[in-house]
């Protein structure tokens, strides 16, 4: 089936239709919406929303490559994002990012990022998205193993 | 030395709710703003000294000027796309009191004559900007907002998806129209930012919830704070080495060391300080000789060689490596350069590699110089300053760093 937007999120569109001055403000925040109802971005998604807000497909998916955290595949296992810029490197992120790797490497994908904005909770992590703070490698074990 | 200002409410549980905004002064600040002309509040912001918080310290009110004088629609763009590494202080506004951050945009819209807002809050702060939107939701729901509000305004949050370029103001509103967030061409006279082409005010979030205890207390009180030319006060945020990272609110003006002594509780384990990058990752590192003197405003660090930047301090304990410092940061570039600029582009990933010689110790006297002229070949070049801030930071750890590199060519 081709990709549409739910009720509830078509419901959001038309509230969103009201706050922006052109259609094509709207190209970011559909984008958002057709992840969260996907989890990833399908390609008809692209051609959806190039419909909607009448700007060329191709203009859409030169935005979606741009953002790094808009996905063109479905993630296949639990997504864990792990900070390495400075001051989470230097509070032990790449410890962190290793016992990552030995342990969780089969379940989860583990992804180095860019500054989260969290320094004062380095070293740091998002787990789905969720961001987890001031990590050990015990509450690493204990927050996955939980979950 | 902790002077809490918009800091004030932080710790007050619940702070993100109406309800306890309200019994804790929030939105007081209305019926005196509204008992003004417009122009009156602009003149008490540019007699406060009141400057963006942002990193570019620009007098906020001569932006308020600029964007009232202008005519056509206007729009009030809040920057929540907090990137630079070592900066998350607008996240602590977005979650422990959103209500002065809408206060703040009110006071804000009215004064420059704007219905429309809009708040641009980085990606990754979902979780943060949902508290904001609750909170944006329940300013609806008693009328702060909308068409049943004394002065309508609308604030619609709008969520970045990863950019680090993207806080720069241009690009942001770039984003904000559905495009990748490639920064403008800047202009030759001042003029505002144009959002589809329509003038709009751009400030950080800080600046904007600095706005209400302005123009409730008038100038003179914030000027009681800080100093001459940085009046006032920061969140200043502190992290790397040091016993407690968090955000500190302070006057502009205080002794950095004592800052990182009081409030960061100093270096870890007793270690000895190395050096500071005070503003930001894109404020050129100071070796800890130089810091004696130095005060956290932005006279004092503009001439000791750095910039206070969003004063955001990250502390290097003696056991740090430059080397791999750079390497860190290099990396960062290299991964968050737009790619709109050649001499962005290619600098920023070319010097990145060339820092993986020096870590590997196989670097060759050769590959310093290149760096150098690396560094040369992207400061003033491009459309935006994150080149320039690139070269600023190569420069800084070659100079005050250089005989560790040194060490690393085989």
């Amino acid at each position: 089936m081709s990709f549409s937007f739910n009720t509830e999120n078509t419901l959001k569109i038309d509230l969103l239709k009201k706050r922006y001055p052109q259609k094509r403000a709207l190209i970011l925040p559909l984008l958002w919406l057709a992840q969260k109802q996907e989890s990833y971005i399908r390609e008809d998604a692209i051609k959806h929303i190039s419909d909607l807000t009448d700007i060329p497909y191709m203009h859409i998916y030169s935005v979606v490559t741009f953002y790094t955290m808009f996905r063109l595949q479905r993630p296949q296992k639990r997504v864990i994002e792990v900070c390495r810029t400075l001051s989470c490197e230097l509070n032990g992120s790449q410890s962190i990012k290793k016992h990552l790797d030995d342990n969780y490497g089969q379940d989860c994908e583990i992804i180095e990022v860019e500054c989260m904005g969290a320094c004062s909770g380095a070293p740091m992590c998002t787990i789905d998205g969720k961001y987890v703070e001031n990590l050990t490698l015990e509450i690493l074990d204990e927050v996955l193993n939980v979950n | 030395m902790l002077t809490k200002i918009v800091s004030k409410n932080f710790e007050i549980p619940l702070s993100n709710t109406l309800d306890v905004a309200l019994k804790n002064g929030r939105y007081s600040s209305l019926k005196s703003v509204f008992e003004k002309e417009p122009q009156e509040l602009i003149d008490i912001i540019k007699e406060s000294g009141l400057r963006g918080k942002g990193g570019g310290g620009a007098p906020t009110g001569n932006k308020f000027q600029i964007v009232s004088d202008w005519q056509g629609s206007k729009y009030v763009v809040v920057n929540a796309d907090e990137s630079e590494p070592g900066t998350f202080k607008d996240r602590q506004i977005l979650l422990y009191d959103p209500h002065l951050l809408i206060e703040g945009i009110i006071a804000t819209c009215y004064a420059i004559g704007s219905n429309c807002s809009y708040i641009y809050v980085r990606g990754e702060y979902e979780e943060f900007s949902d508290v904001l939107q609750a909170a944006v939701d329940e300013a609806y729901e008693k009328n702060f907002l909308g068409n049943k509000a004394g002065y309508l305004v609308d604030i619609t949050i709008h969520r970045g998806a990863g950019a680090y370029i993207c806080g720069e103001k241009s690009a942001l509103l770039e984003s904000l129209e559905g495009n990748r967030g490639h920064p403008r061409l800047k202009p030759h006279s001042p003029e505002p930012e144009f959002y589809f082409g329509e003038p709009t005010l751009v400030n950080n979030v800080e600046t904007i919830a600095s706005v209400p205890f302005i123009v409730q207390n008038g100038a003179g009180a914030y000027r009681a704070y800080g100093t001459e030319k940085s009046p006032g006060t920061l969140l200043f945020a502190i992290s790397g080495n040091v016993n407690r990272p968090g955000v500190y609110e302070a006057e502009f003006g205080v002794s950095m060391l004592e800052y990182i002594e009081k409030l960061g509780g100093g270096v870890r384990n007793g270690k000895k300080l190395k050096a500071v990058i005070p503003g930001g990752a894109s404020t050129p590192i100071l070796p800890a000789h130089l810091l004696n003197d130095a005060r956290l405003d932005y006279e004092n660090l503009r001439a000791l060689g750095s910039s206070l930047g969003t004063g955001g301090m990250i502390v290097l304990d003696e056991d740090a490596s430059m080397v791999k410092a750079l390497k860190n940061l290099l990396r960062f570039y290299h991964h968050e350069s737009c790619g709109q600029c050649t001499p962005c582009r290619e600098g920023s990933s070319w010097s990145d590699k060339i820092l993986d010689r020096f870590i590997d110790k196989k670097a060759t006297a050769a590959d310093l110089d290149i760096l150098k002229s690396l560094s040369k070949s992207m400061n003033g070049k491009t459309i935006c300053v994150f080149a320039p801030a690139v070269s600023g930071v190569i420069d800084g750890f070659l100079k005050h760093f250089e005989e560790e590199f040194l060490e690393c060519v085989k």
